[in-house]
């Protein structure tokens, strides 16, 4: 195992079970309100944002619109995923539209 | 509340076991994903077992699926770790809700419990501890719950590993995957009360790639965007204020 890896992992555990412990460790059971708590609600969608959106309109650094198999297969996937709420059909669904998209776009 | 305690301790019955049982609704959801990350993992460069030795570790799985994106992408580690621990402090708020059904833990338990916490062992001990009395068997109970999903993340994100060195590499749709689930999860948690942060971070990021070199990008369009949805609610809640100043949701 690289030395990155182990690194990466590291850190991940010491923050995910830093955000677990602290509470039992600090606190008999209070709640947090206002900015902080709706903050800390919005960082998953905002993320999934950032994570995708970035990836699926410039995936060579440049923004692609037509020839674009990662943007194309991405609005697919949703609006697949939309109508099929399920986690695993919908990645088989997206790597087969991607693929196919892939071949027939290059 | 005190009497129902102390009179008849007939609970017995609901202890680790019980938890343990309760316990198989969250392994039959995680089965599928954990198999998934197992395969993504391998796919994307990692061995079996470094992919079981995150899920033991780490045990969070949306943030183990965004962490070998990134090191796909190139991402350092200590983006990664601030990466994981804006999509994990979730957690904090979690375990604060937690916490009241065991006032009298020791350390050891604090430790142990804290440690099962995913958010949905959250949901199901939240709603399985309000019907078990006593501390101790709570303890049990919930101690029951995480392990019996704990077990089933890591042994089977290890066997999807597995799988995932038997597969072809040469497939062009394993890169299309994680962002695949990705989406499958936006359209999943999008609603009328969060699509505005979503596409407030979508454009910062895209612009903020653009222009910024290294991956830096992802953090500071997180933290803008969901400060604006915050500000922006937080806002829109104080002219509420005196109405319902009470009552909490």
């Amino acid at each position: 195992m690289s030395f990155q890896l182990l690194e990466t992992i590291l850190l991940m555990t010491i923050v995910t079970y830093g955000s677990r412990v602290l509470p039992f460790l600090l606190f008999k059971g209070e709640n947090i309100k206002g900015f902080a708590r709706d903050f800390i609600e919005l960082v998953p969608i905002a993320l999934l944002a950032a994570l995708v959106v970035p990836e699926l309109v410039t995936p060579s650094g440049t923004i692609v619109i037509m020839n674009n198999p990662f943007l194309w297969a991405g609005i697919l996937t949703f609006l697949f995923s939309r109508f099929v709420p399920n986690l695993f059909l919908g990645i088989l669904f997206g790597m087969a539209v991607f693929w196919g998209l892939d071949k027939l776009l290059l | 509340m005190s009497n129902k305690e102390n009179e008849f301790n007939h609970s017995i019955d609901k202890g680790f076991l019980y938890g343990l049982s309760q316990s198989l609704t969250i392994a039959i959801g995680y089965a599928p994903v954990a198999i998934t990350f197992g395969i993504l993992a391998t796919q994307f460069g990692l061995t079996f077992w470094e992919a079981g030795l995150m899920s033991f570790f780490v045990y969070a799985g949306a943030s183990q699926f965004i962490a070998i994106e990134m090191i796909h992408q190139g991402a350092t580690p200590l983006m990664i770790g601030v990466t994981t621990l804006i999509v994990n402090i979730r957690h904090f708020l979690m375990s604060l809700s937690v916490v009241p059904f065991f006032p009298e833990r020791s350390l050891l338990w604090s430790l142990g419990l804290a440690q099962g916490l995913t958010d949905e062992s959250f949901v199901l001990n939240t709603k399985v501890l309000k019907d078990v009395e006593g501390e101790e068997n709570r303890r049990r109970v919930m101690l029951g719950i995480n392990s019996g999903a704990f077990v089933t993340w890591v042994s089977l994100t290890i066997l999807g590993g597995l799988i995932g060195k038997w597969l072809p590499v040469q497939f062009s749709g394993f890169q299309f995957a994680l962002l695949a689930l990705f989406i499958i999860l936006t359209t999943m948690s999008l609603s009328r009360k969060n699509y505005m942060t979503y596409l407030i971070a979508a454009v910062l990021a895209v612009v903020l790639k653009l222009l910024i070199p290294g991956k830096i990008y992802l953090i500071i369009s997180v933290i803008l965007a969901a400060g604006i949805g915050a500000w922006w609610r937080v806002r829109k809640g104080s002219h509420r204020v005196g109405l319902n100043s009470q009552k909490s949701s």
